[in-house]
């Protein structure tokens, strides 16, 4: 027996000298030990007998720490009450403490035995751990423990008995268990609200034989053998066990925010009064009413380029869609529906704007426009079937008025047309030299205005007498007499100037007109070239033309004029003309016999009623209405508006007989006029570029032809959409149309960005969706 | 060839470049469909070459078209950078890129100044971030554990008077109140601030205001929402929830007779009255909301036609901080009875400190409150001059009107709140923290709410896109077709969550500072790496 007493009169013996003191003793193999503490720490542990023998302590009022570190083997009674941390990190000792022990008992004990016959101070329990390989650690107290008992308990068993405890509302404090992971407490009595992975429950059979096996030694340890009956009552107990990891992760989630708002929310939402809103979500891409944008099938919405850019207005993508379908008389024919001439102006004296214009220029060539228009030169036309009883007189027998009269008298109207010249045909007929048109062919294609019943009244001088007439017995007149007068400015000089306009009529007219051998033109536009070429063919030596701008002559007539060994000279201001020659501004001198003037014509309409009604440009060009009518009845077209070129005035023409047209039926339908397509609405690249030297055959163009605007029914769109929403349909008369099924499409574009012509478009969703409303008055 | 100019506007000039890979995409069309902005389009994409295959040159031509997805390249349809294409692809064969050569910001300029969303993208650099909660309990003070122990986490909002003027005598052995005093609520430290209907879809506000519905009325945290200036949902008026919420009167005083006809039928009191005088993100600016946005309801609410609007700068009635203090504080407290705090939201200005002292001075103790705006505050439409180039840090403003007030013993009697970038790195809760130890009684949060909605954009030049009225999120839209993309509950729970983790996360800084009540002042708690910002604040600086 090693007993102590650490208290010699007013001495006490420091913890140090009393734990060496123990340890030196078993190291001795003493195993009994009875200690008289004096508030001395850490007494019990750790400690062993090197033979296995089990050491025995009695304390008495011991400090804290009890038992800390206890191994198995090593059995400690505290008989009184006793300080914090009894049995701290015990590893397998039997701690008995009949009275009540301090705060964190059997704090992160992890093995053995721990006794407490009173009741256990705060945070009692917490970090108590079980470790596999051995037995588990018990903590026993008689009545109830602090606040904060059993934290972050990780393994173990403890046992409340909860004898005693009336007075309290909890018999293991407040908030028990926080941060418990692992092992069980049994209580008995009334406990705080538990955190939410700490679950109570009943007593399962093997928790009852834990229990009852271990109350017994408990209660003897403790001295209290006479409460066995009353701390048996099983049905009084339950136990506390934290979740696994597995079932807080199977936990239900609360309620939660959608619950919330279904069921205690403003009924309806907060702005139910103003936003008409089911709250259902929307996946980020929709069908239908939602999609962001829509494609649209716009065929022939725009004109292509060839369609803008010719002012007659020959949709002629159209015609070779048509050659593409196998429709070759109707592709010939549709031209026929544009011009009298496809032969003489587009296959032969029209620079072609429509060619500059062509989308496949961007390639590599443009479609051959002028060719392909020489291809329906000779087509014969059918004469209308129909006829209204209405008769025209169209003034001048010009590419303008023959225009107009060709397109009256297809619409069945009587069309007469009267020329003060021995021969319809205007400038084609008078003026544009035959080796740039063939007289065969105009003479060819003039005849088949007259096969739709057009007739000519050539030689026929119209005065305002016969103008009165003429609009007395006809239901419309046309105004088409062109520009007939040479114009020039008062130069010094200008009685020596010749007339171009009248020199080249002469010529046309085979009279072989006065021609110097140094000739000077002036004006180096197309006419100019005109009148170059004329006065060589009239055997001048050397034609000089001049210009006070960059000559305007298409590249290929100043190119057969220099190549007859003529010459421009730009800038060149006219000053004075003598019979030696010109002079510019500047002094430059060109000798010359002859002189000239090739700068442009103005109309002569001395004919017209004096009404003040019409109204002119200069006093020379007539300013018409938007519907090209000067007076009620009474049209005009051509250059008696404005000087233009040929193709111009086929298309004035044809815009003064659409509303002619009008008048004579009544009716105000526009003249149908379309945008341009914008390039970048057309997809390119498609198209394979092709070497000159492979160009075919104009007709064989539709290969080559982008069709600008115009649906070429290729079917890309119909493949490529994602969506499977297009379908083609078929129509009665052989048209055919693509269709996007809104249920279907999701608004993505690829139909518009695979669309060679650029016929379908994707836009904004031009739906409006009700969503949203400015609510109602209480 | 093609044909293209030097000066015309390329990809490269944009400030985001998609990256697509042509060999991944399916064409699908997902991207484009999906695309708010007209960013991309789909074309098709040519590729003609002459090969030689043979041992001698043997010319051989191939030409193959395919549709591929191109970025426009337009400096108004431009990429935003949401990427809502990536998000979408499923091959991931497109997404945005961020383009450091973009000039977009040089070249859009033709049409008066830029205007966008979001918040200053030049000066997003915070002296929080600097500072860190360097004063942990260590052995010289037990810290506290933020899971066990009891936190006191609430703020006043109303005018708190000092003690010895509180009106109380002691009757038959009680103590009673002589007379009223001013209103003072005791709220969490975090207001949900000020974005308003119109800035915000339906979706958007009602989800942000059903989080605070959820939190006040499950969790337990008296969270605050200002309604911004665009009026209140009438419907909400007449709820008993509107308790949560604190009314604001901006300049343009919209939505007011909506709130003042509600009266009669109002259930219970308003939370609050926030008088805004400016905004962080641009002061001196006033509101403006773009005509995209104006839809019906905005018109109806507002009272004004579909047209852009603008807040004028400046209250109109207003010329000083005395009247202030007599009108707009005077009427808004006697619209609800003298029971409901009445506070001012300033943008941070150098001259914050004068407008504290002044309204601390105020013998009717009239003003329950100081908001200051700082420049990293959020917007939903701004010129962009202003966003970048006009503004004030908040966190000195805090700092020096808090000493302010305790040089002259009256700290804590206007609280005072700042905002204006706060939760900008995702941590709210440090940034509350950070404030509150210099000074501020609580925060207020905008930006980060509808982040948590699925708001995208950030101080880096991603979308930015809320005036657009083109919001792929359908947060900042009053467009049906992107407002119904947008789920309310997943939003308002997110919002929900991300308070309930800040409260979490306040707790763990409030605990190593051993704190269980908010630590307003606790300058010492602070530390900082940055010599001039330690000096500046009056806080340890450390290395």
């Amino acid at each position: 027996m090693f007993k102590i007493e650490t208290m010699k009169g007013h001495e006490r013996m420091s913890t140090q000298d009393l734990l060496l003191a123990i340890e030196k003793a078993v190291k001795d193999g003493e195993t009994e030990f009875e200690i008289a503490a004096s508030g001395q720490h850490d007494i019990g542990g750790p400690l062993w007998n090197a033979d296995g023998k089990t050491l025995h302590f009695h304390v008495t009022n011991a400090g804290q720490r009890v038992g800390s570190m206890c191994l198995p083997g090593t059995e400690i009674v505290v008989d009184e009450s006793t300080s914090a941390d009894v049995g701290w990190l015990n590893a397998g000792g039997l701690i008995t403490v009949r009275g009540d022990a301090g705060d964190t008992a059997g704090h992160c004990s992890s093995g053995g035995r721990i006794y407490i016959g009173g009741r256990a101070g705060t945070r009692t329990g917490s970090l108590m751990k079980h470790d596999p390989l051995y037995e588990e650690p018990e903590l026993w107290i008689l009545k109830n423990v602090g606040s904060f008992s059993f934290e972050f308990m990780g393994g173990g068993r403890a046992v409340v008995c909860g004898w005693d405890s009336e007075a309290f509302d909890s018999v293991l404090g407040e908030r028990p268990c926080v941060g418990m992971v692992g092992g069980v407490v049994y209580v008995r009595g009334p406990i705080d609200q538990l955190p939410g992975d700490v679950r109570p429950h009943a007593l399962a059979q093997e928790d009852i034989d834990f229990l009852a096996g271990g109350m017994d030694k408990f209660l003897a340890a403790v001295g209290h053998e006479e409460l066995a009956a009353e701390l048996s009552d099983w049905s009084q107990w339950q136990k506390l066990v934290p979740l696994t990891q597995a079932e807080k992760k199977a936990l239900p989630k609360p309620a939660g925010v959608a619950a919330f708002r279904r069921t205690e929310w403003v009924k309806g939402g907060i702005f139910s009064d103003v936003a008409h809103d089911d709250f259902a979500v929307h996946n980020t891409l929709s069908h239908g009413l939602y999609r962001l944008r829509v494609p649209s099938w716009d065929n022939a919405k725009y004109a292509a380029p060839c369609e803008f850019h010719c002012p007659t207005g020959i949709p002629t993508q159209r015609r070779l869609g048509l050659i593409r379908q196998g429709k070759l008389d109707e592709a010939l024919q549709l031209e026929l529906d544009y011009t009298p001439f496809p032969g003489s102006v587009c296959g032969s004296v029209c620079p072609n704007p429509c060619m500059d214009g062509c989308t496949r220029g961007t390639i590599d060539f443009p479609i051959q426009i002028g060719d392909l228009g020489y291809k329906s030169a000779f087509t014969p036309v059918a004469a209308p079937t129909e006829h209204t009883g209405k008769t025209v007189a169209v003034i001048g027998g010009g590419v303008a008025g023959l225009s107009a009269a060709w397109q009256l008298a297809r619409k069945g109207h009587s069309v007469t047309v009267y020329d003060d010249a021995a021969h319809i045909g205007g400038k084609l007929e008078q003026v544009i030299p035959r080796g740039r048109l063939s007289h065969e062919l105009l003479e060819a294609e003039l005849k088949r205005i007259e096969s739709v019943g057009v007739k000519f009244v050539s030689g026929c001088k119209v005065d305002r007498t016969k103008f009165a007439a003429l609009q007395k017995e006809n239901d419309a007149v046309i105004v088409a007499t062109g520009g007939t007068k040479s114009r020039f400015f008062p130069w010094e000089g200008v009685e020596h100037l010749t007339m171009g306009l009248e020199y080249l009529k002469a010529i046309n007219r085979g009279e072989k007109p006065a021609t110097g051998k140094h000739v000077v033109v002036i004006g180096a536009g197309n006419s100019g070239m005109d009148t170059c070429r004329g006065a060589y063919e009239m055997g001048a030596e050397t034609v000089v033309a001049v210009d006070v701008q960059k000559p305007a002559a298409f590249a290929d007539e100043i190119a057969y004029i220099e190549g007859l060994g003529g010459k421009l000279v730009w800038p060149f201001f006219t000053n004075k003309i003598t019979k030696e020659g010109v002079y510019a501004n500047d002094g430059r001198f060109i000798p010359a016999d002859q002189v000239i003037v090739s700068i442009g014509e103005e109309p002569v309409l001395d004919f017209l009623p004096d009404d003040e009604r019409i109204q002119y440009f200069r006093k020379s060009w007539l300013v018409p209405d938007a519907q090209q009518a000067i007076l009620p009845g009474v049209f005009t077209a051509g250059d008696t508006i404005k000087p233009g070129r040929l193709t111009d005035a086929i298309g004035s023409g044809r815009k003064a007989a659409w509303y002619a047209d009008q008048y004579l039926r009544g009716t105000a339908e526009p003249f149908p006029e379309k945008q341009e397509i914008p390039a970048e609405r057309l997809s390119k690249a498609y198209f394979d570029r092709c070497h000159f030297c492979d160009l075919g055959d104009p007709v064989d163009d539709h290969t080559r032809c982008v069709s600008c605007g115009t649906c070429r029914d290729c079917k890309m769109c119909l493949e490529s959409c994602p969506e499977e929403a297009i379908t083609r349909k078929e129509n009665a008369d052989g048209s055919w149309e693509y269709v996007s099924d809104p249920e279907r499409c999701i608004g993505c574009g690829i139909c518009a960005g695979v669309c060679p012509c650029g016929v379908w478009t994707i836009q904004p969703n031009p739906e409006k969706i009700p969503m949203y409303s400015t609510g109602q008055q209480a | 060839m093609e044909a293209v100019k030097t000066q015309d506007v390329g990809v490269n000039d944009l400030p985001w470049i998609i990256e697509y890979h042509a060999d991944r995409c399916t064409m699908c069309g997902s991207c484009v469909a999906s695309c708010s902005f007209n960013a991309i389009k789909v074309v098709m994409q040519k590729q003609s070459l002459t090969v030689s295959e043979a041992s001698v040159p043997t010319p051989k031509h191939t030409h193959i078209a395919r549709p591929i997805i191109k970025q426009v390249a337009s400096l108004t349809d431009f990429c935003r950078g949401c990427g809502m294409c990536e998000k979408i692809c499923p091959n991931n064969a497109i997404h945005p890129v961020r383009n450091p050569d973009q000039r977009r910001h040089l070249l859009a300029k033709d049409n008066g100044p830029l205007k966008r969303g979001g918040r200053t993208n030049l000066n997003a650099q915070r002296a929080l971030d600097s500072i860190v909660v360097g004063r942990i309990s260590q052995m010289t003070d037990p810290s506290l554990d933020a899971a066990r122990h009891t936190f006191d986490i609430r703020a006043p909002f109303g005018r708190v008077l000092d003690s010895h003027e509180l009106p109380f005598e002691i009757v038959d052995g009680k103590l009673v109140k002589k007379h009223r005093t001013p209103p003072v609520q005791w709220i969490y430290p975090l207001i949900f601030s000020d974005m308003s209907i119109g800035a915000l879809s339906t979706r958007a506000w009602e989800a942000v205001a059903l989080a605070v519905g959820y939190l006040n009325e499950k969790c337990g945290l008296p969270v605050r929402m200002s309604s911004g200036e665009g009026g209140m949902p009438v419907k909400l008026l007449e709820s008993e929830y509107l308790k949560y919420f604190i009314i604001q009167i901006a300049s343009g005083h919209f939505g007011w007779n909506r709130i003042i006809k509600a009266m009669p039928h109002m259930v219970t009191d308003p939370g609050g009255v926030l008088i805004k005088i400016g905004q962080g993100a641009k002061p001196g600016d006033g509101g403006l909301l773009p005509e995209a946005k104006v839809a019906e309801h905005v018109q109806a609410i507002r009272g004004v036609p579909k047209a852009t609007l603008a807040s004028p700068p400046n209250h109109q009635g207003l010329y000083s901080i005395e009247e202030s203090v007599q009108k707009m504080h005077l009427s808004m407290n006697a619209a609800f009875g003298f029971r409901v705090p009445v506070a001012i939201k300033c943008a941070a200005s150098a001259t914050s400190v004068s407008v504290y002292n002044n309204l601390l001075r105020d013998p009717y103790k009239i003003c329950g409150g100081f908001f200051i705006d700082g420049i990293q505050g959020g917007t939903g439409a701004a010129n962009e001059i202003s966003l970048d180039h006009t503004g004030h840090p908040v966190v000195s403003k805090i700092r020096d009107c808090y000493l302010a007030a305790v040089k002259q013993g009256r700290q804590g009697q206007i609280p005072l709140y700042g905002g204006g970038g706060i939760g900008m790195t995702g941590d709210a809760a440090a940034d509350a923290f950070k404030m509150m130890c210099l000074g501020a009684n609580g925060v207020f949060v905008g930006k980060v709410l509808i982040q948590l909605l699925g708001c995208v954009g950030n101080e880096q030049g991603r979308c930015n896109s809320c005036n657009t009225g083109k919001c792929p999120m359908g947060i900042c839209s009053q467009d049906p077709r992107l407002v119904k993309r947008l789920d309310v509950d997943r939003g308002a729970q997110k919002i929900v969550d991300y308070v309930l983790t800040f409260d979490k996360e306040l707790k763990k800084l409030m605990a190593p500072i051993g704190n269980s009540s908010l630590p307003i002042g606790r300058s010492d708690a602070l530390v900082s790496t940055d010599k001039a910002v330690a000096d500046r604040l009056g806080i340890q600086y450390v290395c």
